[in-house]
């Protein structure tokens, strides 16, 4: 049996079904781990052990009656702090709402628990999923499991952190302009934000409603898909849940990518906006490995980041500060320094600036989509830099629009973010997979493929004991 | 707006929309954020866009729609 704290869900479930291994002895195996190093990485804004144990008893006794419910059954799980689960506090990491209790489960709580999940508490977030690192919250920021020093992503940080550092092997965050991309990049984990749309959106705090998307972090492309087979569909009570065809992802994980043909973007991290060296060199060897594996890969190119930077940024403050207006009105001492700013911006957005954000986004994601008629998927870079220091306010700032995720929140587009390696300093690399609307289960196959390929997945942080 | 704005007509502005709380402070912030913004209404590619151009709304996105 590999080491449980990094034990994927396929096989956890494997052995859970086959009873060769408790979810009672797994779960107490993650809490142990999680009171040993969480004091050092924050991942947890509150843990919940108590509940874990619950959970896991009641899935080992219904797994030995014979009635077992799928792959998450007995199997660990935590929550961004932005979603709500019944019962327990939904702060998105503000002191604004430290005393908001959820009434009942957000939709993807709700799907988990059917499935017979074991949660494990709520995650770090930056605060209301925006902004950055804060100091000045009533909870720390997460930190990177791979260099504590460093930043870990966000705003699902404790999401991204909890995956790598084995304490969970699946979290749920969301994602508004890269926020489930960013920590799996930085973190060294496989992040999916679907078709806007494909998750539902209910019970889990707005940024952006029209840019707001739900989706799995995991350590490999199985497990994301098993993840996303369990999230995945129509909820009516969500406006902008999409009447789509969902699930069958870990499924169709087989089939590779011969003959497949992947676009490059590549004016993203080379022209619009130079990358990072290693990154770039990173990206460029895990096309090198797909094209081995008998993909096709050919440049393509869309519309220049900046534009979808725009559209994305104006779409998205406008949006949060409507939101936030009474907030920002009444109680503006209580955001955090830096979400306030990020906050604020959207104050003066004028209607005429906001519908044109809207319709240069409508021209946008007709163009982008119509680049899928020459090719199955579309690879680019999710962050251009590996993480920088945490304690170092000047690079945050730096390196904060230094991304090519932003553009696939514009266009509602699937991404699925996969590793692609490690800087010299030991510090996570990735790259983002891209596909037309509702392409997930071939973002998974590409992934899947390219995982296998490589031994990434291998790797893992060494922790230190807070 | 105007494209150089000053602390006192953020100030203004502020006081306009509700925003009274706001300290010298947050009034910086208020300034800096505006400025952010009015980067990206600068940097957004208006010009070609024709009275046909409708918001988009993703809400009716279909795998087979021809976008």
């Amino acid at each position: 049996m590999s080491d449980l704290a990094y034990l994927g869900i396929a096989e956890a479930a494997s052995l859970l079904r086959s009873k060769k291994l408790s979810s009672v002895e797994y779960t107490n195996a993650l809490i142990s781990r999680v009171e040993k190093y969480d004091s050092q990485l924050n991942a947890f804004l509150r843990f919940t052990p108590e509940i874990a144990l619950e959970d896991a008893r009641r899935a080992e006794a219904e797994i030995a009656s014979g009635q077992w419910r799928g792959p998450l059954h007995g199997v660990p799980y935590a929550l961004k702090d932005i979603v709500d689960y019944a019962g327990l506090p939904t702060t998105a990491h503000s002191k604004i709402l430290a005393d908001n209790v959820a009434a009942a489960d957000s939709a993807v709580a709700q799907k988990l628990r059917a499935a017979g999940g074991v949660f494990m508490g709520k995650l770090s977030t930056h605060e209301f999923a925006t902004g950055g690192p804060c100091f000045d919250l009533p909870w720390p920021p997460a930190r990177n499991p791979w260099n504590r020093d460093h930043f870990c992503g966000g705003s699902s940080s404790g999401s991204g952190v909890a995956t790598a550092a084995g304490f969970v092997p699946a979290a749920i965050g969301s994602d508004t302009g890269g926020s489930i991309r960013n920590p799996a990049t930085l973190c060294g984990v496989v992040g999916m934000k679907g078709t806007y749309g494909l998750v539902s959106r209910r019970g889990v705090f707005p940024l952006a409603y029209s840019l707001d998307h739900v989706g799995p972090l995991t350590r490999s492309v199985e497990d994301n898909a098993l993840l996303l087979d369990l999230i995945a569909g129509r909820d009516v009570l969500d406006p902008a849940s999409a009447e789509a065809p969902a699930g069958g992802y870990a499924a169709a994980l087989q089939g590779g990518v011969k003959g497949l043909k992947i676009g490059v973007i590549r004016h993203f991290y080379q022209r619009d906006m130079q990358g990072e060296a290693e990154m770039v060199g990173a990206i460029e060897a895990a096309l090198e490995v797909l094209a081995g594996l008998g993909a096709q890969v050919r440049e393509i190119e869309t519309a220049p980041l900046d534009e979808y930077a725009a559209c994305n940024r104006i779409i998205l403050a406008a949006e949060a500060y409507a939101i936030h207006e009474r907030w920002l009105q009444e109680r503006p001492g209580d955001y955090a320094s830096l979400t306030r700013e990020r906050i604020l911006a959207g104050a003066f957005i004028s209607s005429a600036d906001y519908i044109n954000a809207l319709r240069v986004r409508a021209r946008l994601t007709r163009a982008f989509h119509a680049l899928f008629s020459g090719i199955d998927v579309a690879i680019t870079a999710s962050a251009l830099d590996p993480a920088c220091r945490i304690d170092d306010p000047a690079e945050l700032d730096r390196t904060y629009g230094r991304q090519a995720r932003g553009p696939f929140n514009v266009t509602g587009s699937p991404a699925l973010a996969v590793p692609v390696g490690f800087s010299k300093t030991g510090l996570p690399l990735g790259m983002q997979i891209v596909g037309k609307p509702f392409s997930e289960a071939l973002l998974y196959r590409v992934g899947h493929a390219y995982e296998r390929a490589t031994n990434w997945l291998a790797r893992h942080p060494v922790l230190a004991a807070g | 707006m105007t494209e150089n704005l000053t602390l006192d007509e953020v100030r203004a502005m502020a006081l306009r929309a509700g925003l009274t709380r706001l300290t010298d402070d947050h009034l910086q912030q208020l300034l800096r954020a505006t400025q952010k913004a009015q980067q990206w209404r600068r940097a957004l590619p208006t010009a070609n866009l024709t009275p046909a151009d409708e918001p988009s709304h993703l809400f009716r996105l279909s795998g087979d729609e021809e976008l």
